[in-house]
């Protein structure tokens, strides 16, 4: 492979598409928590549920970065921010599994907003948690 | 690189599965019998704790466990889903096979839960329809065996009143023309009355019995949900025991709150409306006890905002304190997620003496409890017509000593016409028959 062509991450699309399922949820809990509709704490759990589905096909595309040389080094602090949102989202998956009230307020929509916080600075770094290999860069 | 990108994923899926994974144990359900049970303090769940036993049915020639003097033998066997059994004056016996009409997944936990149900063998195709037993009076295998009605939709409850069979549709109660010695219906049926049913269909079955002067039928409806969470719109006209006048099919809720009442009997002493009622799930193994109760003419029992008379489950929004303050506290608990699911009060001793004067209930047994509860027919003895004392295990064996494997669970009960006990047994597709033993045998 000529080691001169930046190619681009693949990774950083999933993990933004994932992202955004994710903090979506946070909109239809709150709506939850204003009204007390079934339906919209149903919303919030099929987001979560479909955002944690994307960020695990996010990660084998990360890897796939890695494998094919596209992807240098882990941004440690994106990665950081990814990673636990990702890991706060399972939780809240499962707290979004109860019946009824509880499975939004109070602590399902705690979740929703710090999973959201951490996934918009995430956002505002540009979504990606791996740097690109620099042209000539062989590590 | 790749690996230790991976590590701190692996480290955090399994963080994540041990706070998943942690769950209480239920304790003793013994302190849980009775009119004042122990009520331990609600929790809410990441995961609530269960144990899901796998059905494998009745290996070639075990059956089920009763006391010394009883004895228990197969039937019927190869039964599609048998939930009811009903006793006619002629001495016949209908065997209701059915199961619930199937639901919607509204949520990524009900695509769980359906797989979870379809290990422990709820998931089983009923026959949707009454299969008749005749035998020779008092013993033995039945000499006919016919299809009595077909083609019905998730039926569960039968009562005979006169010459007319009623049967309750999960949707709808329809009246059959009878005649003693009849082996095969034909005819679709009248419609009496519609019942609540979809959507969804959460708890489908209709029990039903007839008053002792044949003017009205009791229908037990159960909830559209556990907790309410598919909304308050679906649960109107649920969780409730309507009274429907038999003539005209008129209706309405004789009493409420009662989450899902599977078995009504009428006691034979005092006269009085007693149901058996599964309560809700999720809040802890030890919550919230399973009940028989009298059943008051306009009383509410508290589902969903409260259980056991006055304690509120923060699970319903908006909760409703007036409704609270008067919701009715159950006779006699049963301890928690044992499924009673039929209630039959018995008639003498035919079985024994012990079991003279009391009522006969099945406990299906659920997932919802680790470890394991019900999985039986208990007998529980009334005095004045009031259940007293601990209940009795009667009719024992359906769980596997591991608890991780099912035989089969009871659910319809009913005498047959020499005084035996008949368990629809809907996991071993049996009907399991419990005489008196003879002496000698």
């Amino acid at each position: 492979m000529n080691p001169y062509v930046i190619r681009p991450l693949l990774h950083r699309g999933f993990i933004a598409a994932g992202g955004v399922l994710l903090i979506a949820a946070l909109a239809t809990d709150y709506v939850y928590y204003k009204t007390a509709l079934w339906q919209w704490s149903n919303f919030s759990a099929w987001l979560i549920t479909a955002g944690l589905i994307v960020m695990l096909v996010a990660v084998i595309v990360l890897l796939f970065d890695f494998a094919t040389g596209r992807a240098a080094r882990l941004e440690t602090g994106s990665f950081v921010l990814v990673a636990a949102s990702a890991l706060i989202s399972l939780i809240n998956a499962f707290v979004h599994s109860r019946d009824a009230w509880t499975s939004v307020v109070p602590q399902g929509i705690l979740l929703s907003a710090v999973s959201a916080i951490l996934l918009l600075i995430a956002a505002a770094r540009g979504w990606s948690i791996a740097t690109s290999r620099a042209p000539g860069d062989r590590s | 690189m790749t690996t230790t990108a991976l590590r701190p994923i692996l480290a955090l899926l399994s963080f994540t599965a041990a706070l998943t994974a942690c769950g209480d144990p239920g304790g003793d359900p013994a302190r849980q019998y009775g009119a004042d049970p122990y009520l331990p303090e609600p929790h809410q769940y990441l995961l609530p704790p269960m144990s899901v036993p796998q059905e494998i049915g009745w290996p070639s020639g075990e059956k089920p466990t009763v006391p010394a003097g009883l004895k228990v033998e197969a039937l019927a066997t190869g039964l599609e889903h048998p939930r009811s059994v009903y006793t006619l004056p002629n001495g016949d016996i209908l065997v209701v096979e059915s199961n619930g009409p199937g639901t919607e997944a509204y949520r990524p936990k009900d695509f769980i839960a359906g797989k979870v149900k379809a290990r422990a063998g709820a998931a089983a195709k009923g026959g949707n329809r009454i299969t008749l037993l005749r035998g020779p009076a008092g013993d033995g295998q039945p000499a006919l065996r016919t299809v009595f009605i077909d083609h019905l939709h998730s039926p569960y409850g039968v009562a005979l009143v006169g010459d007319t069979l009623y049967v309750a549709n999960t949707d709808a109660i329809l009246a059959f023309d009878y005649q003693p010695g009849m082996t095969h219906i034909s005819s679709p049926g009248v419609k009496l009355t519609d019942l609540p049913a979809g959507p969804i269909d959460h708890h489908w079955t209709k029990a039903m019995t007839a008053s002792a002067d044949g003017s009205k039928l009791y229908v037990g409806v159960g909830s559209n949900s556990n907790i309410t969470e598919n909304g308050m719109a679906v649960e109107e006209g649920r969780a409730a025991i309507y009274e429907v006048d038999r003539l005209t099919g008129a209706k309405h809720i004789f009493a409420a709150g009662t989450r899902n009442p599977t078995g009504l009997a009428f006691e034979p002493q005092t006269g009085r409306l007693f149901a058996v009622v599964n309560e809700r799930d999720e809040i802890g193994p030890d919550l919230v006890p399973d009940y028989l109760s009298s059943i008051q003419q306009g009383g509410f029992y508290g589902w969903p905002y409260s259980y056991w008379g006055s304690h509120v489950d923060v699970r319903v929004q908006p909760q409703r304190p007036d409704l609270v303050a008067r919701a009715i506290k159950p006779d006699y608990g049963l301890s928690s997620h044992v499924a009673p699911l039929s209630l039959l009060f018995s008639q003498g001793q035919s079985l024994s003496p012990d079991f003279a004067n009391g009522a006969f209930i099945s406990e299906h047994g659920s997932w919802d409890r680790s470890p394991l509860n019900g999985y039986q027919v208990i007998f529980v003895a009334f005095v004045n017509g009031r259940p007293v004392g601990k209940p009795v295990p009667v009719v024992t064996g359906f769980l596997g000593a591991d608890s991780e494997t099912v035989r089969g669970r009871p659910v319809g009960l009913a005498l047959d016409r020499s005084g035996a006990l008949l368990v629809a047994d809907d996991a071993g597709n049996t009907v399991w028959r419990v005489s008196a033993a003879q002496s000698g045998t």
